[in-house]
């Protein structure tokens, strides 16, 4: 494998609030190669979105990185200052956002936006920069001749990939998506996915998706990475996960997955993610956890399970023993009041 | 667009008329007899009935209503019932007044509101923003006349740095007189009511400004420019500041005809000869066509200035489709 072109080592980052500060992200390190497609994975609040910002820089006031690097290319971006990242940002570094519908200014045209953005990090001249514009709607595949529309004149996935035009403006190196096909109906997020993996190959970006939905991950990452309580809890090569999870998380996502065909039915975790303030002792999956024991209260070990695959828990050497139970539904039934001990203000159980 | 600033001017049209309507019969609602002031009861009833004969005010209501039109039509507000001189002419050269001592200070108020409360969202949290708002809420709140007397008592009377009131030092107006703007007299004259109504109009831009940027901030498209990697110089003022200015605009005319309005408050504190003082004048001296010319200004003031602010709307925002 080729030295990594985004490496996060060790980053800790905390939202400070009136209550304390949350521990969004704790110990995570994560490497992607040139041209690997990387995907994170957890529920919402699991700190997946907020080391997206993390590593674009774009965090809210109230966040502050308290340990860790992020390096680009080898240099740590976060020793480096705001100006040497401002200019990493989009031109190293871009990011396909959120959601097509707010991601983009509303009374600005498209073109406007995306010559922003290029004229932000290169002095080229005004036709050069238009050229460039139609390029990219060419090469996501919309009209060259709509680069002075306002964005309320496309339709949601025609927003998603003037988004992608957008990002892919300076040909960044590294590609960051955040759910990026959330707002769309399944065929549009089909097409859009079907198109990003062209691009990639043909361009040769590293990718790393954000997402809450597995199946997508299976489908266009090589790596996953799973995420729980702001901190990875499992990573290694997608096939390697897919076919022995080590963290009974994974194993807990991997039965939520909806399956056509087979007569399995959905497994849902029951539970919620844990309070970042104040996060329970050791694991923070043990509260929901069906296998935890008394050891789990304290920190366990990152274990090395094959090459690339590791897992965060202390009963990942036992999981080819666990996982058979994993798959029955009356294994994950448990007392509420039990599951939700930790809290109480909660009534989620789908 | 075309048709719509057609359509536009066709409701404006009716409005106006509506307004012109109601007033004319709002007048002559008012109790007592309003050309008492001009046709003596002391005259004997011949002289009376030729003196109201020479008004028009023998004929029937609803023909001095069309006769009132017709002339308003030719742009005829009547004859001042204090000085028999044309209405409009009166109007005129107070409106200038008014209008010199209006629109830069309104103008400045929203040039420094827009930037002062995009600024105080952007360094949301400092002490210096906490005491800002706090003051802008309280000048607010505090009645414009009572701003004006203090600042009167402070800077002409204590300080002496301005004089009390008037356009120019009274006494002194040059031949002729629109010569006085050129003047530094005037320029010295003007200087404190202007502070004032601009202190006073500040507030609300403002606050308005500061509102709808904390919310412009957290919106996606402000952290993608960041993300773009744009100086955050831009972000605020390209992005950011730019979409907030969007309600604060559309605000902007329609408050202008209601501070023409509000005039008569400031001018009454500063003797400034404006159409505001001109109304108080009209009222206290009971001349009621200087008072309904200059109602009808003020009415029609307001009504261009909305007609403006959808117009306004429509530029800035292009989401905004006329049809």
């Amino acid at each position: 494998m080729s030295a990594p072109i985004l490496e996060i080592d060790g980053l800790d980052l905390g939202y400070a609030t009136r209550t304390g500060t949350a521990a969004a992200l704790r110990d995570v390190s994560l490497s992607v190669a040139p041209g690997e497609s990387v995907g994170i994975v957890g529920e919402s609040g699991c700190g997946k979105s907020t080391l997206l910002k993390a590593v674009m820089g774009v965090m809210p006031p109230n966040a502050a990185i308290e340990r860790g690097a992020i390096r680009f290319r080898g240099t740590d971006l976060v020793a480096a200052g705001p100006d040497a990242w401002r200019r990493v940002r989009w031109s190293g570094i871009a990011m396909i956002a959120q959601s097509a519908l707010n991601a983009l200014n509303p009374v600005k045209r498209v073109s406007a936006q995306i010559s922003e953005a290029i004229r932000a990090h290169a002095d080229w001249p005004r036709d050069k920069i238009r050229a460039r514009i139609q390029e990219l709607f060419q090469m996501v595949g919309v009209d060259p001749a709509r680069i002075d529309d306002f964005p309320h004149q496309f339709s949601g996935g025609m927003r998603q990939r003037v988004l992608i035009a957008m990002a892919l403006a300076l040909r960044p190196p590294v590609l960051l998506a955040d759910e990026p096909t959330t707002a769309l109906d399944v065929i549009v997020q089909d097409q859009i996915f079907r198109s990003l993996r062209q691009l990639q190959t043909e361009l040769g970006f590293a990718k790393l998706l954000v997402t809450h939905d597995l199946g997508l991950v299976i489908e266009n990452c090589e790596r996953i990475v799973v995420m729980y309580g702001g901190m990875i809890v499992e990573a290694g090569p997608t096939a390697q996960v897919i076919a022995a999870p080590a963290h009974p998380y994974t194993l807990g996502l991997y039965n939520a997955l909806p399956r056509l065909g087979a007569a399995v039915e959905p497994i849902s975790i029951p539970g919620r993610p844990p309070d970042l303030i104040a996060p329970p002792p050791g694991c923070r999956f043990a509260p929901r956890c069906p296998f935890a024991q008394d050891r789990c209260r304290t920190d366990p070990p990152m274990r090395v399970l094959g090459p690339g695959h590791h897992a965060r828990c202390h009963r990942s050497d036992e999981m080819d023993a666990l996982r058979p139970a994993a798959l029955r539904p009356e294994t994950w039934e448990r007392d509420d009041a039990l599951a939700n001990e930790s809290n109480p203000d909660t009534n989620e159980r789908t | 667009m075309g048709s719509y600033i057609l359509r536009r001017l066709f409701h404006m049209a009716i409005t106006l008329f509506a307004m012109i309507t109601l007033m004319f019969f709002l007048f002559r609602l008012l109790p007592g007899d309003p050309t008492a002031t001009v046709i003596s009861p002391a005259l004997d009833a011949d002289a009376r009935a030729a003196m109201q004969a020479r008004f028009g005010l023998d004929r029937p209501l609803i023909e001095q209503y069309f006769v009132y039109l017709g002339n308003l039509a030719r742009l005829d507000f009547g004859l001042s019932f204090r000085t028999s001189r044309p209405v409009w002419e009166l109007i005129e050269l107070r409106l200038v007044n008014t209008l010199l001592l209006i629109l830069p200070s309104m103008i400045a108020a929203y040039v420094i509101g827009a930037f002062g409360g995009a600024l105080m969202a952007w360094y949301r949290g400092g002490r210096a923003e906490g005491s800002l708002v706090l003051a802008a809420t309280a000048l607010q709140s505090a009645p414009v006349f009572w701003l004006g007397m203090l600042a009167i008592l402070v800077f002409s009377i204590w300080l002496n740095w301005f004089p009390t009131g008037h356009i120019v030092t009274p006494g002194r107006f040059p031949d002729p007189t629109w010569r006085m703007y050129l003047t530094l007299d005037f320029l010295h004259h003007l200087a404190l009511p202007f502070f004032v109504n601009t202190l006073y109009n500040l507030c609300f831009p403002l606050l308005l400004m500061r509102s709808t940027m904390l919310s412009t901030i957290g919106e996606d498209y402000v952290e993608l420019a960041r993300m773009k990697g744009l100086r955050e110089r831009q972000v605020l003022y390209g992005h950011a500041m730019r979409n907030s200015l969007l309600p604060l605009a559309t605000t902007l005319p329609m408050i202008l005809g209601w501070s023409v309005a509000g005039s008569v408050v400031i001018e009454t504190v500063f003797s400034w000869p404006g159409l505001g003082l001109l109304m108080i004048e009209g009222i206290t001296r009971s001349d009621y066509p200087v008072v309904q010319g200059a109602f009808l200004l003020i009415a029609v003031l307001t009504i261009v200035g909305t007609f403006v602010a959808d117009l306004l709307y429509g530029l800035l925002d292009p989401r905004i489709v006329y049809r």
